[in-house]
Formats: C-alpha cells, sequence, structure tokens
C-alpha cells in the first residue's frame, strides 16, 4: 500500500515480482483449493440436491432440489438437540479450561514458581496424547468394572446419561488445557519488563500484577484460544465416538458432528451436506459473533 | 479355444457340488432376464477385486488363485460393515469404483439395492441353478422380494440359539430356561446370586430383530408398489415389552455390546447367558478365555411351550457390485466360495463361519465337539435352529438409519426416561420419513 507513493518506478519491478509471489503462494493456494474450497463448494452443491425414484427399488436419480434439505436440517429436533447439547458444553467447559489455562499461565509467569520448565511440559505433555487415545484411556478410568478406581466409579456412574456429557469435557479440558495456556504464556513472555518494572515502583504486588496488567495485556491471547475453542467444542466427534463404546447413553445423535456422520451413512448424503453447511454458518456466526463482542473491550 | 476350455473349466469346477444342475454352459438367456447383467465370460484373463472383513479370507482366496489363473481375485480387507465397510462401499458406489465383489449382510442388502449398488445374477445360469444348495430362507433373502432376481450369493448364515454357563445353572440349583417365561423366572433366580441372566446391548438392534423374527413379526413389508415399515407389530411390541420390564427390574444387565466392558461382565461369570447367533460362539472363545469349559448351548427359550421357532443374527452374503466389468467370472468365484467344499471348509477353520448351503452346514468340520463348550457338539444345535428360521422376515432399504434410531431409542429407555416399544413406535416415524427423504414409496 505505501508503495503507492511513486507509482511510476516501482511498476516494472512488481511484474516480476508477481511472478515470484505466484510461484510461492502456488503451493498453498492449489491445496487449499483442492482440500478446502472446492469439498466445501461440493458439499453445498449436495446440500441442493434431492433423490427421486420410481418404485420400491427405482434407481435413485439426483435432481435439484432448492432449500427442501435445509427445510428438513430447520425441523430436525435430532439437529437442534445437538447444537443445544454442545452449546450446554461449551458454556460451561471452555470458561473452565481457559481459566485453568490462564490460571497455569500466570503460575508459571510468576517469579515465585520453580521448576518452570518442568510444568510448562508437564502441563502440555497431555496435548501430545492423540484425542481419541485419550478418550479411550479416560473411558477406561470411568468404567464402573475396569476402573482402577471402581470404589469411586461404581458408587457414582460417570458414564451414564446424567453425567456423561460431563465426563466428556473433563476429557476435553485435559487435553487442552496446555496447549491454550501455552499461548497464552507466550504472550506473557512478550510484555516487556519495564511495565512491570513501573508496576512494582509503584508498589503492586504480584496477585496485583497479574490481574491490573497480565491479563488485559494477554486478553487478545485469550479472546484467540476462546475462539478455537468455540470452534472445537462445535465440531465434537472423536471424544462422543470413543465414548459410545464405554457409555450406552451417547447417541448416535449426541453432537452435530456424530448426526452428519451417522447422516451420510445411511446414506443421505444431501442431508447430511445440508447439516455441514448449517453448522459451518452456525460456528461462523457463533466465532464472528464473540470477536466482535470481545474486541470492543479488549483492542480499545 | 484355450480360453473356452478354460472357461468350461472353471465352470465345472464352480459347480463341483451341484448335484441338481441341468447345464452350466452357455448364457444366451440374458436378454429374457429384463433388468439383469448380461452374464457373458471375457474371453481374457481379468483380475477382480473384492472387499471383505472376515478374518483369513486371503488365505482362502489364495486357493482359488492358484487353480484359476485366469480368474485373479485381489482381496481388500477392512472394518465390519457397520463399522466402515458399507460407508466406504456407498462412497465407492457414488464415485464409480466400487470393487467388483463384496461382503455385504443380508440385512444391508436392501439398502444397497436402493442405492442400485447390487448386480442382479439371474442372467448366469449357474447362479440360478445353485438355488437348491441353498437353505430356504437365505435363498429368500437375497431375492428381495422378485420372483427371478438374485443380488447376492449366501454366504453364511447365524441361526440362534442360548449360549449358557452349564456350571453356575448347576451350581444354583436353576434349571436352564426353554421359554421366555421361565427365562423370566430364572432372571430373577439369577438376579439373587448377584449376576445377571443376560445382558441387553442396545446398539445389537440385530440381535432384537432375531428375537422379533423368532417371535414370528416382521419390521419391513415390500408389495412391489410401497414399502410397509412395521416396528410396533403385535410381535415386536411383544418383545420389546418382554425386555423393557426385564431391564426396568435390573435384571438384564446394559453393557454396550462389543466392548472390553462387555467381555469382562461375560469373563468374570457376572452374566451367564447369550442368546446368540452361531458365530457368536467364537465371539465368547475370544471374550470370556476365562470361561472355557463352561459353557454349553441350548436351542432359544420359545414363546409357546414346545415351539420351535428360531431367529437369525447376521449372516452375509457375496454380492457383485454395479460397476463390474466381468458380471461372469464374479458369479463364478462367488458361488466357488460360498458352495465348494473346498471353500467352505477354509472359511469354517478360519472364522467359524456357518455355511447358508445345505451340504456346507454338514461338512465334517462342523461335526466335531468344540472343546470350549465342553466338547458338545454345538453345531448339531445351529444346525435344527437354522431349519425352524422363517424365510418371512424382510429388512428394509435404510437399515443403517434403522439401526441408529432404534439404537439411540432404546438408550433412553435404559436410562430410564422411555420404554422399548416407546422407543420403537419413534423409531418407526423416523424410519418412514427417511424412506421419504430417499423418495422411496411407503404406506405411511
Amino acid at each position: 500500500m505505501t508503495t503507492a507513493v511513486v507509482p511510476g518506478r516501482r511498476r516494472a519491478p512488481r511484474v516480476t515480482h508477481k511472478r515470484a509471489i505466484a510461484v510461492f503462494v502456488a503451493p498453498f493456494a492449489t491445496l487449499f483449493t483442492l482440500f478446502y474450497l472446492v469439498p466445501i463448494g461440493y458439499a453445498v452443491y449436495q446440500s441442493t440436491l434431492v433423490v427421486e425414484r420410481e418404485g420400491t427399488f427405482g434407481p435413485p436419480t439426483q435432481v435439484f432440489g432448492g432449500l427442501a434439505q435445509y427445510a428438513q436440517v430447520m425441523q430436525s429436533s435430532a439437529f437442534w438437540d445437538s447444537v443445544l447439547r454442545v452449546l450446554l458444553f461449551g458454556i460451561v467447559q471452555v470458561p473452565v479450561m481457559l481459566g485453568l489455562a490462564l490460571l497455569f499461565a500466570l503460575l508459571l509467569d510468576s517469579p515465585l514458581v520453580r521448576g518452570r520448565r518442568f510444568f510448562r511440559l508437564a502441563f502440555f505433555v497431555p496435548y501430545a496424547v492423540p484425542g481419541v487415545i485419550a478418550a479411550i484411556m479416560w473411558g477406561f478410568l470411568y468404567s464402573p468394572n475396569l476402573s482402577p478406581f471402581r470404589p469411586v466409579t461404581q458408587s457414582v456412574d460417570l458414564l451414564s446419561a446424567d453425567l456423561v456429557l460431563w465426563a466428556i469435557a473433563n476429557v476435553v479440558t485435559w487435553v487442552f488445557v496446555g496447549y491454550n495456556m501455552l499461548i497464552i504464556y507466550s504472550s506473557l513472555l512478550a510484555i516487556p519488563a519495564e511495565v512491570y518494572e513501573a508496576a512494582r515502583l509503584d508498589g503492586a504486588s504480584q496477585v496485583r500484577i497479574a490481574w491490573s496488567i497480565k491479563i488485559p495485556l494477554v486478553m487478545p491471547a485469550i479472546i484467540l484460544t476462546a475462539i478455537f475453542s468455540i470452534i472445537g467444542t462445535l465440531q465434537l466427534l472423536a471424544e462422543p465416538q470413543v465414548f459410545r463404546t464405554f457409555s450406552s447413553a451417547v447417541t448416535s445423535t449426541f453432537t452435530p458432528n456424530l448426526l452428519v456422520y451417522s447422516t451420510a451413512s445411511v446414506p443421505n448424503v444431501p442431508l447430511a451436506a445440508a447439516f455441514s453447511v448449517v453448522l459451518a454458518l452456525a460456528t461462523f456466526v457463533l466465532s464472528f459473533t464473540f470477536l466482535k463482542v470481545t474486541q470492543r473491550k479488549a483492542f480499545q | 479355444m484355450r480360453t473356452t476350455t478354460r472357461a468350461a473349466g472353471v465352470a465345472l469346477l464352480a459347480l463341483t457340488a451341484v448335484t441338481a444342475c441341468s447345464s452350466g454352459s452357455g448364457d444366451t438367456g440374458a436378454a429374457a432376464s429384463g433388468a439383469a447383467a448380461a452374464c457373458e465370460p471375457a474371453g481374457e484373463p481379468v483380475t477382480l477385486t473384492f472387499t471383505s472383513w472376515i478374518p483369513g479370507i486371503e488365505d482362502v482366496v489364495a486357493l482359488w488363485n492358484e487353480d484359476n489363473p485366469d480368474i485373479q481375485v485381489e482381496v481388500q480387507t477392512g472394518p465390519n460393515g457397520n463399522g466402515g465397510t458399507y460407508q466406504n462401499f456407498f462412497n465407492q458406489l457414488e464415485a464409480g469404483n466400487a470393487p467388483d465383489l463384496g461382503q455385504v449382510e443380508y440385512d444391508a442388502l436392501p439398502n444397497f439395492r436402493v442405492q442400485d449398488g447390487l448386480v442382479d445374477l439371474s442372467a448366469c445360469d449357474d447362479v440360478v441353478a445353485a438355488q437348491d444348495e441353498f437353505v430356504d430362507w437365505t435363498w429368500q433373502q437375497v431375492q428381495l422380494g422378485e420372483d427371478d432376481a438374485v443380488y447376492a450369493i449366501p454366504q453364511d448364515a447365524g441361526p440362534m440359539a442360548l449360549f449358557y454357563r452349564a456350571d453356575l445353572f448347576e451350581q444354583y440349583g436353576i434349571e436352564v430356561p426353554t421359554t421366555w417365561e421361565e427365562f423370566a423366572t430364572a432372571a430373577e433366580q439369577v438376579r439373587a446370586t448377584g449376576g445377571y441372566i443376560t445382558n441387553f446391548s442396545q446398539a445389537d438392534v440385530n440381535q432384537f430383530a432375531g428375537l422379533v423374527w423368532q417371535a414370528g413379526g416382521s419390521w419391513f413389508g415390500n408389495d412391489g408398489d410401497q414399502w410397509t415399515v412395521d416396528l410396533t407389530s403385535e410381535e415386536s411390541e411383544k418383545v420389546a415389552a418382554y425386555w423393557d420390564d426385564l431391564i426396568e427390574r435390573d435384571l438384564v444387565s446394559t453393557y454396550p455390546g462389543w466392548t472390553t466392558e462387555w467381555d469382562n461382565a461375560y469373563n468374570t461369570g457376572e452374566v451367564w447367558t447369550w442368546n446368540s447367533a452361531v458365530w457368536g460362539a467364537n465371539s465368547i472363545m475370544t471374550g470370556a478365555p476365562d470361561t472355557a469349559g463352561a459353557w454349553r448351548v441350548a436351542p432359544s427359550p420359545q414363546w409357546e411351550d414346545g415351539g420351535e421357532s428360531a431367529g437369525n443374527w447376521g449372516g452375509s452374503t457375496t454380492v457383485v457390485f454395479q460397476g463390474t466389468e466381468h458380471v461372469y467370472e464374479a458369479a463364478q468365484f462367488a458361488l466357488w466360495l460360498n458352495t465348494s467344499e473346498e471353500a467352505l471348509t477354509a472359511l469354517i477353520e478360519a472364522a467359524n463361519l456357518y455355511p447358508a448351503t445345505t451340504e456346507g452346514a454338514a461338512l465334517p468340520a462342523l461335526a466335531e465337539g468344540v472343546e470350549f463348550y465342553g466338547g458338545q457338539p454345538i453345531y448339531d444345535v445351529f444346525a435344527e435352529a437354522s431349519t425352524q428360521v422363517s424365510p418371512d422376515f424382510v429388512w428394509g432399504p435404510t437399515m443403517t438409519q434403522v439401526y441408529n434410531d432404534v439404537s439411540d431409542g432404546f438408550s433412553t429407555a435404559i436410562s430410564g426416561d422411555q420404554t422399548l416399544p416407546e422407543a420403537l413406535a419413534e423409531a418407526e416415524e423416523s424410519t418412514v420419513a427417511a424412506l421419504e427423504a430417499q423418495a422411496i414409496p411407503v404406506a405411511s
């Protein structure tokens, strides 16, 4: 943008740069188009189809059906139930997880803590465990008969219909606290030392520094992790899918993505595509709204 | 010349087990069968692809490849049908690159048929001639209600019987139940000892369907013009109410099937019986190794005293998928795999399959006593059951959806928020909606 000051001189070199830019961008652009834009376009296209056939075993033909599938989505109580379920999940789990992540990050950053490198690694290690493996491991820990903590799991059935959502929330929290902590922590490290020095000269305690200086300054990082978490919550799939092998309370429509998966295996591909598109839009709207609301406060 | 003699040799080989065969040569009758695909030999060496999940299938196919250099079969293996392979098949059919042959269970055949995925093999004379070799109801299942059509070659059957812990029944002096009424009484007695008489797995909806099948019900009907959905028939409601009562009174456990937890319940003797299919014999051996020698098999409990009725759970077929260029060769292989003594013996040994042919079910490999079952010749019980399976049970065209919806409903019922009959009524509604969404005509 700033180059526009001397237009005549700059134009010639920019043409040759264009090729270089194209070369550098091409690998990304190709993959982005092939594996992101095209599939999304295809899903949108499929969501506009309806199936037609004649007779009980007539061969199916797919024809354009406008918004017929979206009408189905709007009427699907299973879909909206699953969306409400993950929203409830998110409202409870995301603040808990980010609260813990922030607390751990602040502790690591505080000059009072020893063994900083050890704790940083220890908190982060669960994230290195693949989500599916983590879910299997926790599934066994929760199990009434196979758990090493049987006295607990037999008196409180963590896999029952009432509690299984929160059992899953615990798994997700366990996996992602360290990851979010690391993002917040690296943001804390970027705060210039002079700010702290000034605060100390003014007589601020460590708690006061954390509350009045650190947290406001890392707010952008917290918002970033919150948006990642909101997206992740709406896309929950692996953990509930694994928990289906431990608990009879996890249905095939437990989360929106599970519903998409089981609809696609009917196979009712157009409806599954419509579910996906609506879910993507909902995720976008939710993240964007969150960003708008928080940005106003955080970045002023 | 050489290829024709080879083809003839192949045909002969596939027909070794055929006794009532009139003629194996010539396929000129293809046009007469209407929609049926032409069934002509390619006249040149071909390679077929075959996707299956049967353990040890590679070794069985290797036997065929050795003897048939001109029809080579490449096997791909995957998870069991509802575990992912069906989904792959549907995707491959949509993409136009399905394998030539595939493993498909009886209950999924209408689903593939309705997606136009199956080749009608009735133009292949050898296939039509093989009908008499198969147990009646298995052949009925692959015709999908059309008199002249053959959409798959039956492979194995899953007649159901009662696996039970003979030692525990004896130790506590409880009679092994022969009717469902006695079963409920025994359930109370077993519960009093601290165990459960059996486990109700909400995800094994096809097992539940087998129980409805035994009671004389059928979930679907197809008169050629439209489908009927009847998950709430009198028989179906009777079976649902029966199990609902047992669950309500905490007389049966409710672990999800096929999980470590479930294995553990059997292995520790917490659960005493399993009303399951013949292939379940293998599942107990691998899932509950500590109980070796303690199990026996008896006929399933009956609804009426002295009744003779059996249900069926599972069993699969070999299908030829749309898009294949070698219907004839694929049919030859499918026939060999499912009728020849060589292949069936190998399948029995590798995977404990229970053949769908009458001769296969009488093979020596199935006549012996089984050590795990205290030396009892358990297959005799299943042979008896196999003759008692009603041929009238019809599967619907969207079973994946039906299983999901019934299972979800059952799961709510197990949590105590509704009853099993209510779950069936809900699933019936959603099934009608699912059929309408696929533009499948359905009577509502």
